[in-house]
């Protein structure tokens, strides 16, 4: 990771984005930073935590988003400027908040909330789009539509915020976080930060001044108004520009990533003298009377943007204001089907977009090219199934759990929820979890599914949360299902990280975002004080945890606990070496005879055991394998064998 | 008649699914994906070979009835009521130390004590009762452990898994104590001897016992359960007609619950047994109608004929000839268990031609399907 803190005002940096954000912030003078690790926004807050400590600055990985907001807002309150990032879900938890904090307005300092968007899914759950939420609840966004603009618009937001009193959101996705580019740096201002909670504004006032969002209407009424100063603001920001000929035969409106494509495809089709850019750094509000000026150049206009059609329904709904004076727009883009309204932008599907609305012949590639990518990988990239590290405790956490199911024989299932464990839908857990929702929903489900017995519902009902979900959204679900007497079974898979988004530290782990000692917060201490049953096993003895998951099943009431305790085997090997030395008899292995027919590599599936189909036999990968030692327990013939490294 | 051996899916579709699982341990043991848990058979994953050991030895698979008694018996299957007979006798054990803990004579824990004691075995496969009273298989190595195994408590269970389970290499010779339907899947492993399990031809000596039904193991549990502490339980006991009653002996306390209350936690798949006297083996043994204390026993092999005669010589066993009425009492039994299963099964399919799992000659059958039943009685 680069230094994102170096002093080099004018240098030229390689940042990936969301090290060019930080970097924004830093320079913009923040003093307090949280956030909730989410892919691609985890390196944002996992950049600054390195300088923390030098730079004097807070840093902390909240329990959740919502505290991360409400954190990071009390140092505006306070006079410091805050940053709080998450990605696109966390949005949604921390809507009822936003809410709020619209109406009470900021503190003095200003507070920017940067959402990462993950448009295709690549590390989510879902494909929301953050951007609609500035339109619903009144607060300015931007998005940067390469790497300078990602650090540039901190500074920017964060005056915003402040002139205007709001909370600001600066939304980026995947390609703009994750992809790396040149920076030039600007300065990072030496501040002593001072806090201070003002609690009247006016100090001869004989009354102090909450902040708060009563009279909700009024200050409704004031949002609405300030979202109109805003727009006045954003009409000459050079974030937003036009380029391209005077009167283009189409005029491309984009923003954010959109803007790269949009270049590329106009580039690559080599009609720049017929098409015009219009890219948007500010969405919301929109700039309109920069937007008017560029609808009179061209009668077609075509929106590039990712995910959902915000821009485009925006300037539509915009433009349908003034149709009367307005020469009549076409407009083409997600509504017309010339672009999708889910997935990634490419500049495939860009130019396809553009040459269909011009009419221009244009292959951008020979129509053997999927072809030929498809066949690349076969030569140079082993088949590997999407599963579990090997060594992962998971694997065997989900092996134990699918035994106790089957043996209990109720059609039991797994109610799942956000993390490596997420995989277990497939193969890697051997198809267990039956349901996929969001952070803390496997819990919620499993209390509904937990009273239906009245219902004639016998299924026994396992819910299995990672341990930095369990801090993040399990405990109230818990409380509510020991209350209420629900009937289920909560596994919390307690690998000691946040392994899904890079090691973070939750409240159960040793040290904070600063590197300090933290207060170690007992799960099993919280699940008996809210009054469950908890049971702590080792996944890798496979033989107890079944035994106590089966105790735990056939339990006839109530919510109970096991937690399943093994540390993540990629945070284990960094600090121990092997602990096994793996072998196997092939005289003792079956191979597909009756008796095993390959439990290990067709159903165990660890990647570090290899069917050698030449030989009918199993083998051990030496690279891969990591020598935890549980394929050991699960051949039936004892020809996998483990010998402990002294 | 000719079958063709399928997977683990078809067992589940043929004969677990539809409830005639006899719970015999032969499919479980051998693989890791075949499970016994709380008195039902459970597949761990899905084993997707189209052929397997557990689908072959399963007893309500196709049974060659003619195949099996060949290769017993050394002929096709005559279709006597007791099955195959060198000689019918009664017997205790001289022992009443042996008497005392057994369930009627004492009879199979000797034939296993002397079978350990003179060589012809290195070790007996039992089951005896867990703390909770479920019954467990057990290998018993000596007299002594021999002993832990007497007693009943009518419950089926898996004493094939136990056999199953055993070394695939081990050169121990073993005796094994089982159920009709046990027998019978024991008899089609000898038919057709396994590869990659314990070698069957280490099995040296079968003791069968006599079942009319056996009971569910998790359904008859719950029963318990909720009557009286499993724990305090010393004894199971159904005594002879009339009685009609199914004992618990708790402490010097009988407890007891009509018979007619008990048979509802039959198996249901008992009813579609032909075997009351465990006709596939060495040898078998029963209660005595009228007689307590002592055990019926019918010898069927050569093998069965040298152990009772051993038995008789070391003075370890008393025998008697079995009174001809008790004779012809336990005939009519078997027969009309016969008939009952015969016509349970085409009443079940519907169709005189499908026999489910049964490979019976048509002339049997017939006679079968004519012979008039009456309700069923005791055990």
């Amino acid at each position: 990771m680069p230094n994102i803190d170096i002093d080099a005002p004018g240098s030229n940096q390689l940042f990936i984005g969301n090290e060019a954000m930080a970097r924004g912030a830093l320079e913009a003078g923040i003093g307090f930073a949280s956030a909730y690790p989410g892919t691609p926004s985890s390196e944002i807050l996992g950049s600054l935590s390195e300088i923390a400590k030098k730079r004097d600055i807070y840093v902390e990985w909240s329990v959740n988003e919502k505290v991360a907001i409400e954190a990071g807002s009390a140092a505006s309150f306070a006079g410091i400027r805050s940053l709080v990032a998450m990605k696109m879900n966390g949005l949604n938890v921390v809507i009822d908040f936003l809410s709020t904090i619209i109406l009470s307005g900021i503190g003095k300092k200003g507070i920017v909330v940067m959402v990462g968007d993950d448009p295709s899914a690549h590390s989510s759950s879902n494909e929301t789009d953050s951007r609609p939420v500035a339109k619903w609840l009144d607060i300015p966004l931007v998005e940067p539509g390469d790497f300078q603009e990602a650090k540039d618009m901190m500074p920017f937001i964060y005056d915003v915020s402040e002139e205007f009193g709001t909370i600001c959101l600066l939304r980026s996705v995947t390609r703009i976080a994750h992809a790396r580019g040149n920076i030039k740096l600007g300065e990072i201002p030496k501040i002593k930060h001072k806090a201070r909670f003002e609690q009247f504004l006016d100090p001869a006032a004989p009354m102090p001044t909450p902040i708060m969002c009563i009279p909700s209407p009024f200050r409704h009424m004031f949002q609405h108004m300030r979202i109109d100063k805003v727009r006045e603001k954003f009409e000459t920001c050079s974030f937003n520009r036009y380029v391209g000929p005077e009167k283009p035969d189409l005029l491309i409106v984009t923003a954010g990533s959109g803007w790269l494509y949009s270049q590329d495809a106009v580039n690559a089709l080599k009609a720049e003298d017929r098409i015009g850019i219009l890219k948007l750094g500010t969405l919301w509000p929109l700039p309109e009377k920069l937007v008017k000026s560029c609808l009179s150049r061209a009668d077609k206009v075509l929106f590039i943007e990712e995910t959902d059609p915000f821009l485009e329904g925006a300037v539509m709904e915009y433009a349908a204001g003034f149709s009367a004076e307005s020469k009549r727009n076409m407009f083409y883009g997600k509504q017309t089907r010339h672009l999708n309204s889910f997935g990634e932008l490419t500049p495939d599907a860009v130019i396809k977009a553009i040459t269909s609305v011009l009419d221009i012949k244009y292959a951008p590639r020979d129509a053997e090219y999927m072809k030929k990518v498809g066949a690349i990988p076969q030569d140079h990239v082993m088949d590997r199934l999407l599963t579990f590290c090997p060594g992962c405790p998971h694997r065997a956490s989900f092996w134990a759990i699918k035994d106790a199911l089957h043996m209990d024989g109720r059609h039991g299932f797994v109610t799942g929820d956000i993390g490596c464990y997420t995989m277990a839908l497939g193969p890697a857990g051997f198809f267990q979890t039956r349901t996929h929702q969001c952070m803390g929903a496997g819990a919620g489900l499993a209390n509904g599914f937990g009273q239906l017995g009245r219902f004639g519902f016998d299924q026994p009902v396992v819910s299995v949360v990672g341990d930095s979900t369990f801090f993040h959204s399990i405990m109230p679900a818990l409380v509510n299902g020991v209350h209420n007497h629900a009937n289920f079974t909560l596994v919390i898979l307690d690998n000691g990280a946040t392994a899904m988004t890079g090691f973070q530290p939750h409240p159960g782990t040793e040290l904070t975002a600063m590197g300090e000692p933290a207060a170690q917060i007992s799960m099993e201490n919280i699940c008996r004080a809210i009054g469950a049953r908890v049971e702590i096993c080792d996944p890798f003895d496979l033989k107890n945890t079944t035994r106590t998951m089966l105790d735990l099943i056939e339990q006839e009431k109530g919510a109970r606990v096991a937690i399943m305790r093994r540390t993540c085997e990629l945070v284990r090997q960094k600090k121990d070496k092997k602990p096994y030395k793996m072998q196997i008899n092939p005289d003792k292995c079956l191979g597909e005879d009756c008796g095993c027919n390959r439990l290990c590599t067709r159903i165990f599936r660890c990647p570090g055991l290899i069917w050698d189909a030449s030989i009918g036999k199993t083998r051990i990968d030496e690279v891969i394998c990591n020598a935890c030692g549980v394929c050991a327990d699960i051949c039936p013939e004892g020809a996998i064998t483990k010998e402990a490294v002294a | 008649m000719v079958t063709k051996t399928k997977g683990v899916g078809d067992l589940f579709k043929e004969v677990i699914d539809k409830g005639l699982c006899t719970v015999c341990g032969a499919c479980v043991g051998d693989c890791p994906y075949m499970v016994f848990y709380r008195g039902k058979i459970r597949m761990l994953d899905l084993c997707n070979r189209t052929e397997g050991h557990c689908y072959e030895y399963c007893p309500r698979t196709f049974t060659d009835l003619d195949a099996i008694s060949n290769r017993i018996h050394g002929m096709p299957y005559g279709g006597d009521e007791i099955g195959s007979v060198k000689r019918v006798v009664m017997a205790r054990a001289v022992d009443s130390k042996t008497r005392s803990k057994a369930q009627y004579g004492g009879t199979v824990s000797m034939l296993l004590s002397l079978a350990l004691d003179n060589g012809l075995i290195d070790a007996a496969i039992l089951s005896k009762n867990t703390e909770d009273k479920l019954p467990s298989g057990f290998v018993a190595r000596s007299s002594a452990q021999v002993l832990e195994g007497a007693g009943s408590n009518y419950m089926a269970y898996p004493a094939l898994e136990t056999l199953n389970r055993m070394p695939r290499d081990s050169k121990d010779r073993f005796g094994i104590v089982v159920t009709p339907c046990q027998a019978i899947a024991l008899a089609k492993m000898v038919a057709s001897p396994p590869e990659q399990r314990v070698n069957i031809g280490n099995v040296k000596l079968t003791v069968g016992l006599f079942c009319t039904w056996a009971l569910s193991y998790g359904r008859f549990h719950e029963f318990i359960k909720n009557h009286v502490t499993p724990a305090k339980i010393r004894k199971f006991d159904i005594p002879p007609p009339p009685a009609n009653r199914f004992d618990f002996y708790i402490g010097k306390d009988i407890k007891s619950f009509p018979l007619d209350e008990i048979r509802d936690y039959r198996m249901p798949t008992c009813a579609y047994c032909l075997d009351m006297t465990a006709e596939f083996t060495d040898i078998s043994v029963g209660s005595v109608e009228g007689t307590e204390g002592w055990n019926t026993v019918i010898v069927r092999t050569q093998r069965g004929m040298e152990i009772i005669e051993d038995a008789q010589k070391k003075k370890r066993l008393e025998i008697k000839e079995l009174p001809d009425k008790n004779l012809a009492h336990l005939r009519e039994a078997a027969l009309m268990k016969k008939a009952r299963a015969v016509q349970a099964i085409v009443e079940k399919t519907g169709d005189k031609n499908d026999l489910l799992y049964l490979g019976l000659s048509d002339k049997l059958k017939d006679k079968l399907l004519a012979h008039k039943v009456t309700p069923q009685g005791g055990h």
